[in-house]
């Protein structure tokens, strides 16, 4: 293993095993299954290689990378143009996270060995009345006796998955209490997406794309020994999983952005715009927009390598992250004109699919999942500015 | 090596907080005291040697109390002499500014033509705090000459402000003698030398336009969490909040762009500079522009200081070229780099 070789080290080995290994043709694949296989094939190539779980301790088979050996990936695979990691990302983080911080020995053994082998993971947090509010899940477990040892049955709904219809494993937080605090009546809990009475049914999205399904749970019987951490301290376990992400995603996909504003210069000079003054003041406000929110994202990642994180940074980085996407892809869809308006077979899980109407409606996913902008907004107000919350007790 | 922070706590010592429009001569003289003028002079002319992004670190804490001190242009006019071409006199001149002299650039594009018999005539605008100065670096299309205020044909004219903090000045030259100009670039060499002092003057304009921009808004924030209507805190209100996290968004965004410039300023390129520049400036006219709005009444009168910034904001737009020109130079630039 090279964890002391130097990050510069590191991308010239990556650079030369990129430009092998790298898949080909893949932004052609408009097919769910044909997007989901060649997500799976090319998670075990990163594997195999090294590459795929750098944030994992070292002794498992490429782990134990810096954040600055990271960070160094991240980069050399978005110059690479390779596809992102969209559906091992909950298993190699969330899931990771989850398991290593807060599961006891015997669930980790048995559920980190199988993300390595292409075990998918898929998060069942938000329910339809419980978005932004995620506290106010209502998704009941009662616990019971069975001949083989004690269980949850569970039922209720869960929405906003991504890619569970592909998820063989559910984080999934259900109520175990409506005593006292809200959050204080939650519980962690592993469950096999193949047990009787879970339901999937993807939620096709406005472009088409089928990245997000619901998750219907009907008497579901999961074993209590799959559950993490005590019972109503599922609360304290969902923040372990939220934090698991630590800034690289917006590193990469800012890299990404920045990249692909050669599509928008294809398309100023496609169209004749090469001396509209106006446009090319749109076009030079947009690159600096995207510099200025790429500066961000690697500051923020620099600052977390060397330990330093405000609350309210995230926040501020995936705003301007999301801000400069729509403005992106807006532009896009301006310039293109009627063309891009026509319906087009997209490319899943990309901010570059080929046509700008639907890599704008996909902007939408960065204001809006994740913690939307109003919710970024409250947390930089109150908790980085210090303005007062409103006060508390107003009922519909 | 002196540590960027070092530099910025020192200048925030010496500009507290809230002290805003220290008066103007007593802060020159404690920013030459200070040694500032030194920071970006290269250590074989007598300086520190450390860089344009030094300097800019101080601006930055300047610009938070609308410092009156003219360093902006003096460290621009210095950079010009110190990378100049020998010419008689020069080893003196930075010596004379090392010790508080000080020398001005222009800041905004001059116009000078050489008659027959080689005497100047033009208008030079841009001229900040002329008043102080004996001689000043005029740069214009045909090179960069230093000019001492007192020759004969040479008039100041100051133009009032809207910004107060600040003072401006033409430059007029009526058949100024050729002996009285000491010529210290033309030709290649003042392109080289105007591309040079470009890439401090888009550094220096952003830091000040950011430290302005900080304090605008922490003055605001500090502002709706004391003004109540209501029967609460205006600070309370969602619709408040959200703004004013936006235009912490907006700041932060504009921090990190131009933190990474300025370590890189001496090998971006003056687009690039440039392109950071325009949106500092704008980014500190879109704060200074809620930051009145949310003040209500209180934020248009003379009393109240935040009408300062939003002055100073909009005389930053202004300098270096428009936010229009920067972003067209810059949507060029990137057009012909995707080619």
């Amino acid at each position: 293993m090279t964890d002391q070789a130097s990050p510069d080290t590191l991308r010239s080995e990556l650079r030369s095993w990129l430009a092998a290994n790298k898949p080909q043709g893949w932004r052609d694949i408009t097919d769910h299954k044909a997007f989901a296989d060649s997500q799976k094939q090319w998670f075990l190539k990163l594997v195999e290689a090294g590459y795929a779980i750098p944030h994992w301790p070292k002794e498992w088979p490429g782990g134990g990378r810096s954040l600055a050996e990271q960070k160094v990936i991240y980069e050399e695979m978005a110059a690479a143009d390779t596809p992102r990691l969209l559906l091992s990302f909950i298993s190699t983080y969330h899931a990771y996270a989850t398991l290593h911080e807060c599961a006891n020995d015997e669930q980790k053994t048995r559920y980190l060995p199988g993300i390595l082998k292409g075990e998918t993971w898929c998060q069942g947090f938000s329910e339809p009345g419980a978005g932004s509010d995620l506290a106010a899940i209502k998704c009941k477990a009662e616990r019971d006796s069975r001949p083989d040892g004690d269980v949850y049955v569970v039922n209720g709904q869960k929405i906003w998955s991504t890619m569970a219809q592909y998820a063989d494993m559910c984080l999934l937080l259900v109520r175990t209490s409506s005593e006292g605090a809200k959050q204080a009546g939650i519980t962690y809990l592993l469950m096999d997406m193949k047990s009787p009475g879970v339901t999937v049914r993807p939620i096709e999205q406005i472009q088409g794309d089928e990245e997000f399904a619901e998750i219907f749970l009907d008497n579901v019987e999961v074993p209590v020994s799959q559950r993490v951490g005590e019972e109503g301290a599922g609360w304290a376990v969902a923040q372990a999983t939220l934090a698991s992400e630590r800034g690289l995603t917006l590193l990469e996909l800012s890299n990404r952005m920045r990249g692909a504003l050669s599509r928008v210069a294809e398309l100023i000079r496609e169209h004749g715009h090469a001396e509209d003054r106006g446009i090319l003041r749109d076009f030079g406000a947009l690159v600096t927009q995207v510099d200025a929110a790429s500066a961000l994202a690697d500051r923020f990642l620099e600052n977390r390598i060397a330990g330093i994180e405000r609350v309210g940074d995230a926040s501020i980085v995936k705003n301007a992250y999301s801000r400069a996407l729509r403005a992106y892809s807006l532009l896009g869809v301006r310039l293109g004109g009627m063309a891009e308006q026509y319906r087009a077979p997209i490319t899943f899980g990309d901010l570059n699919t080929g046509n700008w109407m639907a890599d704008f409606m996909n902007s939408y996913a960065w204001t809006i999942a994740g913690g939307s902008e109003e919710v970024q907004r409250n947390i930089i107000a109150e908790r980085m500015l210090g303005m007062p919350r409103e006060p508390k007790g107003w009922v519909l | 090596m002196i540590e960027l922070s070092e530099l910025r706590d020192s200048a925030a010592k010496a500009f507290p907080a809230g002290s805003i429009l220290p008066n103007r001569e007593e802060s020159w003289q404690l920013a030459s005291e200070m040694g500032w003028l030194l920071v970006d002079l290269p250590e074989d002319l007598g300086g520190l040697g450390l860089g344009r992004a030094a300097g800019a670190a101080i601006i930055q804490e300047l610009g938070k109390v609308l410092c009156t001190a003219p360093l902006v242009p003096a460290l621009l006019a210095l950079r010009g002499i110190a990378g100049a071409p020998d010419f008689d006199g020069k080893a003196q001149l930075v010596e004379r500014i090392c010790g508080g002299e000080y020398v001005p650039l222009n800041m905004l594009p001059g116009s000078v033509r050489a008659a027959p018999d080689g005497s100047l005539s033009g208008l030079v605008p841009g001229l900040f705090e002329a008043d102080m100065a004996s001689t000043v670096l005029v740069g214009s299309d045909d090179g960069y000459r230093l000019i001492p205020l007192d020759a004969e044909g040479v008039t100041l004219v100051e133009r009032p402000l809207w910004d107060e903090s600040r003072r401006i000045f033409d430059l007029v030259l009526a058949g100024v003698p050729a002996s009285a100009a000491t010529l210290v670039a033309d030709g290649e060499a003042a392109a080289a030398l105007h591309d040079e002092i470009a890439r401090s003057a888009m550094l220096y304009v952003a830091a000040d336009s950011l430290g302005g921009a900080a304090a605008t808004f922490d003055l605001t924030v500090e502002y709706l969490k004391m003004r109540k209507q209501f029967d609460r805190p205006l600070a309370m209100f969602q619709a408040l909040k959200h703004r004013c996290a936006d235009l912490k968004i907006a700041l932060t965004v504009a921090e990190a762009l131009f933190e990474t410039r300025a370590a890189a300023a001496d090998t971006a390129s003056v687009v690039e500079l440039g392109a950071m520049k325009g949106h500092a400036t704008d980014t500190f006219r879109l704060i200074v522009e809620d930051a009145i709005q949310l003040h209500g009444g209180i934020g248009l009168t003379q009393e109240y200081p935040v009408h300062h910034y939003m002055k100073r904001a909009m005389l930053n737009l202004q300098l270096c070229g428009s936010l229009d020109r920067l972003q067209e130079v810059t949507g060029r630039a990137a057009l012909a780099a995707y080619a």
